[in-house]
């Protein structure tokens, strides 16, 4: 021991002395996390690759290009026009009627070139919802292993009873501990938002075409993105409240796993009709443009032109989401704030 | 003003599938300010659980309302007093990735605490050197001080550590109970202590509270607790122990042998007596020790078989 042991009188944080900042410790927790750290390494990681790919996919094609799928075409014309001719041997041979059995001639004049050809240049116009929809469920996959990470280490190292005997309020010490996971994750949604929208305009500078955007480009990209930073948002506070049920991680990250592989399959086999209260088919929906047709084809009849749906619109999805966020969380506040701490 | 004041605090804990098991059992204890108390009693004896309730940790059954730590009601006003209460429960509880310092710069943030005293207290506890290591590779003793360094980050009035010395080797449990002693005669901290080791609490401590099945069976300063289960025996060793005793015995003394083949003689008023009677036939003593009850005897006297 040092012989310094003598106990220095330096102000303690009394209730009228300084106030401590335990959202910023908060904070500085958080992005402390090795596991968090990695986490967001690989996914930039994941970023960059997907851009290498992209660029290395997309081009406009060349001559060659365009040569070799016209000699593919012709091939595939060839080889039909062959497999007809055997076709029609057959068939008289069978005695039936050739034209019935095998169809009406080739008609060559309706193939194009173009459906040959295997590489193309990139269209953002065309892409950018559906990479908006990959980038929220990656950002959402991502935001739940962080929101189970945050509060799982917590419980596993058992710190946050360490952080009682600062701040003796639960409520206060988990309300803070969910506030930091939101602006977190609704970072993480934001960032990942902008990280598609600068890998499309990559892709589209390099080897995209130069055909102008639609003028509503904007304003059916952007609400989709809007949704998909709320998505990762809740998929965030839905890890956490899962983790903070069972306290631990692992534990938490199984119970999801089980839910999304088994009990929403068995529910969707037990009853389809059960499929628009599942938490994945409002997820999609929340953030798809207009939200999902959930087709019911075995209540189909002769009579109708195509199968009754159910409309699972963004705004159901959003509530559904958010109830299934809402309850997990609050549940495990609940008993944060009532049961007995070891 | 006593710094920590229990009435009728009463704990009972469900297990499933199992009995209902009484933790505490309308325990009163009463810390009065300075000095260093223990909490002393065999394992499952409630010391813990006592201490989580003074924490606002676990909730009682009955005697809500009648915790009181530094004159304040406990749980209800101790975010107002946590700021003078600095506590080590069990093992320490930190980051394991993160270094010693890092850890604490965080509760000190948390509560607002300079970011000099991070460095004071590391000192304190001379940790100093190893503070920029990874949490995850103390050792035992290391841990322990960091938790006392967290404890001690708030400067509190009231510092309660449980167990401190669990794990720790004899150095590092010199360490603690140094440290621990300095503490308590500062002249501001009040120290509450538990253990289960008798040692400690005797070595550490001014006063003690007993606690056996969650009730407190004795209580007050070490010392009185201690000759109020004592003995008053003095061990008398001469080259013949034999005729002594008999001597003794002739003299008038009550005399047995002690579990080393001397004598224990029961209840002289004088050592000084022993002497003369012995040395007027010739027989001179060579050790006479006044027997002090030690605190493991206190202990089992006071506990009978409960312990």
């Amino acid at each position: 021991m040092s012989a310094m042991l003598q106990q220095p009188t330096a102000p303690g944080p009394t209730a009228t002395g300084r106030r401590g900042s335990l959202f910023r410790a908060e904070v500085h927790r958080f992005t402390a996390r090795r596991f968090i750290q990695v986490l967001v390494g690989l996914a930039v990681l994941g970023w960059l690759g997907a851009v290498a790919i992209g660029l290395s996919t997309f081009r406009e094609p060349t001559d060659a290009d365009v040569s070799a799928a016209r000699a593919a075409m012709e091939q595939a014309i060839a080889d039909e026009q062959m497999w007809r001719e055997e076709c029609l041997t057959e068939a008289e041979r069978a005695g039936d009627n050739p034209e019935v059995f095998c169809g009406p001639p080739l008609d060559a004049s309706q193939w194009r070139v173009e459906d040959f050809i295997g590489v193309e240049p990139f269209d953002l116009a065309s892409a950018a919802g559906a990479g908006a929809m990959a980038f929220a469920a990656g950002a959402a996959v991502l935001a739940f292993l962080i929101g189970a990470t945050w509060i799982g280490a917590e419980w596993s190292s058992r710190s946050i009873v360490a952080l009682l005997f600062w701040v003796p309020s639960r409520l206060k010490v988990m309300g803070t501990k969910i506030g930091v996971l939101v602006a977190a994750t609704a970072l993480l949604g934001v960032v990942a938002q902008a990280a598609w929208l600068a890998m499309g305009f990559i892709l589209r500078s390099f080897v995209g075409t130069s055909t102008p955007l639609p003028d509503d480009f904007w304003t059916e990209l952007l609400p989709a993105q809007g949704r998909s930073v709320l998505l990762t948002v809740l998929a965030g506070v839905i890890g956490f409240g899962l983790a903070n049920l069972i306290r631990n991680t692992g534990a938490a990250l199984g119970v999801g796993f089980v839910y999304f592989a088994i009990v929403e399959n068995a529910l969707r086999i037990y009853d389809i009709t059960l499929e628009r209260w599942l938490l994945s088919t409002n997820a999609v929906a929340l953030v798809f443009p207009g939200g999902i047709r959930l087709y019911d084809y075995e209540a189909m009849t002769a009579n109708m032109s195509e199968p009754p749906y159910y409309l699972v619109t963004n705004l159901q999805g959003g509530l559904v989401v958010g109830a299934f966020a809402v309850v997990i969380v609050g549940v495990g506040v609940l008993l944060f704030a009532r049961r007995d701490i070891h | 003003m006593p710094a920590v004041e229990m009435v009728g605090v009463t704990k009972t804990y469900r297990r499933r599938g199992g009995q209902p098991f009484r933790a505490l059992d309308s325990l009163d204890m009463t810390v009065d300010t300075g000095g260093v108390h223990g909490l002393l009693g065999p394992n499952g004896s409630g010391k813990t659980t006592s201490i989580r309730a003074l924490l606002g940790l676990v909730r009682p059954d009955a005697g809500v309302g009648q915790i009181r730590l530094l004159d304040r009601p406990v749980p209800d006003e101790l975010p107002q007093l946590i700021g003078d209460v600095g506590a080590l429960v069990e093992t320490p509880l930190f980051f394991p990735a993160f270094s010693g310092r890092r850890n604490l710069e965080l509760l000190a943030q948390t509560a607002g605490v300079p970011g000099t005293r991070v460095e004071e207290c590391l000192e304190l506890v001379d940790l100093r050197d190893r503070a920029g290591d990874r949490f995850k590779g103390y050792s035992l003793g290391m841990k322990q001080r960091l938790g006392i360094a967290a404890a001690l980050l708030k400067s509190p009035r009231l510092l309660i550590l449980d167990e401190p010395s669990n794990g720790l080797d004899p150095a590092g449990i010199r360490d603690i109970r140094e440290l621990v002693r300095r503490l308590g005669r500062d002249g501001r901290t009040t120290v509450l202590v538990s253990s289960h080791l008798l040692a400690e609490i005797q070595h550490v401590c001014d006063s003690v509270t007993i606690l056996v099945r969650g009730r407190r069976i004795a209580s007050g300063p070490v010392a009185s607790v201690l000759s109020r289960a004592g003995t008053n025996d003095t061990r008398v060793a001469v080259p013949d122990p034999a005729t002594a005793a008999a001597l003794l015995a002739a003299a008038g003394f009550s005399v047995s042998p002690s579990p080393d083949g001397q004598i224990l003689v029961h209840g002289a008023a004088s050592p000084g007596e022993i002497t003369r009677v012995l040395a007027q036939h010739g027989h001179y003593v060579e050790e006479l020790v006044r027997v002090t009850p030690d605190l493991e005897e206190a202990f089992l006297a006071l506990t009978g078989n409960q312990a």
